[in-house]
This record gives C-alpha cells, sequence and structure tokens, in this order.
C-alpha cells in the first residue's frame, strides 16, 4: 500500500458511508447520510458493507450486563397487541391448543395436523412430548426433527407473576440443555440449536422450570423444574 | 459468550420477530444484550443513560427485524450498527462527546481501546482487521478510535488531537481508504 494514497481513491458516495459507518459525522452531515440510507438501496449497501468492516473492533469491548429490570421496561414497551404471524391463525389460538390436549390421543392429532398444515409432512417422524408435572399436563410439544424445530403450547400451565417458564433438553447424559423460552399465553416454535439436534431423539426428555425473566442467567435450571416429558415416536 | 456460535440461534430468533414474537425478542436480548449494553456504556459512560439507549435499540430491532437479511450480514454487525448509532445519536442529541481528553498521537494510548485491539486476535476476519489497523500511522488509528469507541466528531478529533479540522478529515479519510484497500487484499 502506497503511503501517497489520498481519500480521491474512493468516490464522495462511499467516503460518505464509511464516515457515516464510523460515527464521525455530526448535524446536517449525518441527517443527510441517515436520508440516503432510507431512500437509496446502494447507498445503503454500501454502509453496511463498511460497518461489517468495522463491527470486528467491537469484538474486545467488555461485555456489561444490564440490570435485570431492563427487559421488563421494554416488554412493557412493546405493542399491547401481539399482531398474528403470517402462518399464524388457528395454530397460535390458546383456546384451541387448549381444547386439544384435554382429550387424550388428540396430541397425535395436533402433530399431524400441524405438518399437514405446513404443508410438510418430514421423511424423519416427528416426535412428541407431554410435559407433565404435578398432576397436571402444562406443555405439549411436538419436535420435528427434520426441521430442528420444537413446537410447545401451553396446556394447563398458569403463568407465574415474577417468573418465565423456560424449556430443557435433557439428554441420555443427564445434563439439561436450554432451548429457550415458553408463554402462558401461546404456541412458541424454537429452532433447536445445531450443536443440540443429534441429542433431540426418542430418548430425551423435555423438561420446563421457573427461571427469572429473561431465562436462566446460568445456561443451568436455576429455578424449581415444574413439569417434565420423554419424547416419543408419534 | 461465544458470539459465532450464537450467531445462528440469534439469526433464527430474529427471523421470528416479524410475526410479533416476543419470545424471540427476548431470546435475542439474551444473548446480545450484555455486549450492546457494552457498546453503548463504552460510547455514553454513564450507565442510566445507556440504559435508556439500549431499550431503544431493542424497540428499533423489535419494529426493523423485518429488514434484517442473513444472507448479506452477520447479526452481531447488525445489531452492533444499531446499538452504534442510536448512542450516538444520543450523545449528539444531549452534548459534546463524553471523551475530550487530548491524544498524544506519539504515544500509544492505554484504555479499553488498546484491550479491543488484542482481542480481536481472536478470529481470522478480527485478525486481518487488527492487522490493518496496525498498518495505519499511529495518528490514523487514533483518530478512528475515537469516533468508533468514543463516538468522536470531526470537531471532537482535531481539538483532541490538536490539527486543524481538514487536517483531521484528511487523516481520517485517507486512514479508510488504505483500510479498505488492506481487507481487500
Amino acid at each position: 500500500m502506497s503511503d501517497t494514497a489520498d481519500h480521491s481513491g474512493l468516490p464522495a458516495d462511499e467516503l460518505l458511508a464509511a464516515e457515516y459507518a464510523l460515527g464521525v459525522l455530526a448535524g446536517a452531515d449525518r441527517a443527510a447520510a441517515e436520508q440516503r440510507i432510507a431512500r437509496e438501496r446502494g447507498f445503503a449497501a454500501m454502509v453496511a458493507e463498511w460497518e461489517a468492516r468495522l463491527s470486528p473492533w467491537a469484538a474486545g469491548i467488555p461485555e456489561v450486563t444490564p440490570p435485570a429490570h431492563l427487559w421488563d421496561t421494554i416488554a412493557g414497551a412493546l405493542p399491547s397487541e401481539t399482531p398474528p404471524a403470517p402462518t399464524g391463525g388457528w395454530w397460535q389460538s390458546l383456546a384451541f391448543w387448549r381444547g386439544l390436549s384435554l382429550a387424550s390421543g388428540a396430541l397425535a392429532a395436533a402433530c399431524i395436523g400441524v405438518l399437514i398444515y405446513r404443508g410438510t409432512v418430514p421423511e424423519r417422524p416427528p416426535l412428541m412430548a407431554s410435559i407433565d408435572g404435578g398432576g397436571h399436563r402444562h406443555f405439549v410439544a411436538t419436535l420435528d426433527p427434520a426441521r430442528g424445530s420444537v413446537a410447545v403450547a401451553p396446556a394447563a400451565f398458569t403463568a407465574d407473576a415474577t417468573r418465565v417458564p423456560e424449556l430443557w433438553l435433557i439428554p441420555a447424559d443427564g445434563r439439561p440443555r436450554p432451548l429457550g423460552l415458553l408463554r402462558a399465553d401461546g404456541g412458541v416454535v424454537i429452532s433447536i440449536p445445531q450443536a443440540l439436534r443429534p441429542f433431540a431423539t426418542s430418548d430425551a426428555v423435555l423438561a420446563v422450570s421457573l427461571e427469572p425473566s429473561g431465562g436462566s442467567p446460568t445456561g443451568q435450571p436455576t429455578g424449581p423444574v415444574i413439569a417434565s416429558g420423554k419424547l416419543t415416536n408419534l | 459468550m461465544d458470539l459465532d456460535a450464537n450467531r445462528s440461534l440469534i439469526t433464527t430468533a430474529l427471523a421470528r420477530i416479524p410475526g410479533g414474537d416476543r419470545a424471540a425478542l427476548q431470546t435475542v436480548y439474551r444473548l446480545t444484550s450484555a455486549k450492546l449494553f457494552g457498546v453503548v456504556l463504552r460510547i455514553l459512560g454513564e450507565r442510566s443513560e445507556a440504559e435508556d439507549v439500549v431499550q431503544e435499540v431493542y424497540l428499533t430491532v423489535w419494529r426493523k427485524a423485518d429488514q434484517f437479511d442473513s444472507g448479506r450480514a452477520s447479526p452481531m454487525t447488525w445489531l452492533i450498527a444499531i446499538a452504534r448509532n442510536r448512542a450516538i445519536d444520543r450523545l449528539r442529541a444531549t452534548r459534546s462527546s463524553r471523551h475530550m481528553d487530548p491524544i498524544d498521537s506519539a504515544a500509544e494510548i492505554a484504555d479499553g481501546a488498546e484491550t479491543a485491539d488484542r482481542a480481536l486476535e481472536k478470529s481470522e476476519d478480527n485478525a486481518r482487521l487488527h492487522g490493518c489497523l496496525e498498518g495505519l500511522a499511529v495518528h490514523e488509528r487514533h483518530a478512528l478510535r475515537g469516533a468508533f469507541f468514543d463516538g468522536n466528531t470531526y470537531d471532537d478529533l482535531a481539538a483532541r488531537m490538536n490539527v486543524p479540522l481538514g487536517t483531521m478529515k484528511s487523516w481520517v479519510r485517507r486512514a479508510m481508504v488504505k483500510l479498505k484497500s488492506c481487507l481487500e487484499t
């Protein structure tokens, strides 16, 4: 690289994109760059490229855990009505799931229904689990090995005022792996991390613990395990 | 936290947000909030203000998740850019930069940025950027660092390094040209 290179080596547009991504602009210059990002795809792409070049620099900025109440503040500021997902409808209806889970044998129908609804009947058959505890069926889970996802709907589970339900996969080695947070008021579909997919077999157990808002801070259950159920072939 | 290992988790969760999935936003928050809080706090220097901005960041993520294109960008790059921009907006709206101590371009500065530089060597991508930053003149590297880590403007940097504004602009622009050229080779 020649030390005599000067900034005429980059077009004015790209220099502006670089300056914006670096964060060195202020006032009207910064506002003008933002307007161009909103209106011009090409310019927005140049900014994104510069962000990608520079962002590894942030790798060494120390992580600082925000206070526990911050998530609650964010959750409280979200729009109150959760709009239905594009593929939602009856599948996300709590009444539907509660009704289905009442009748024994309806589990299989639910699994098949979901698969037909999605238009995909996978070659690897789905697994299901009835996640029970204390004489109640708390959640119903269907696990799709082909997609690497698990759909979990609440049955008799009642929300806890201060804690949230977290789903765990417990394979044969007995060590719980976190899968994600569940909801008391509707179904969730969780993508199983690639590394855990080999463990999502018919000898594994799904369990639910109650954790502080945001989930277990340790990667292991910290609250009571209120329910569990073995994955079984459909 | 190993950000690379979490990349697919974050990407998957981001993809579920446009459908109105709060649990997905919470997953993104769990996986990334410590990093983003660190980034915002580095720029703003005040915890309460950084908390406000991190709240804005995740509400922005909630609104704009449909604009994230996993085929074109890494989720952390996208999230860090949102966090830095919201923090810089706050900085510009309130007062001038908190980080205005003079930068002596004859000496390497010892602060968090040095740690950040060393941490870069961990991954291959990061090692490339680190190598290219090392190839810059010391004053150029210090100027970029002041902008990236401290949220300094051209005016701030000119004052901190005691050079005319025009000189500072050509330092930064020249450094960006060098950096791009180095990263592409």
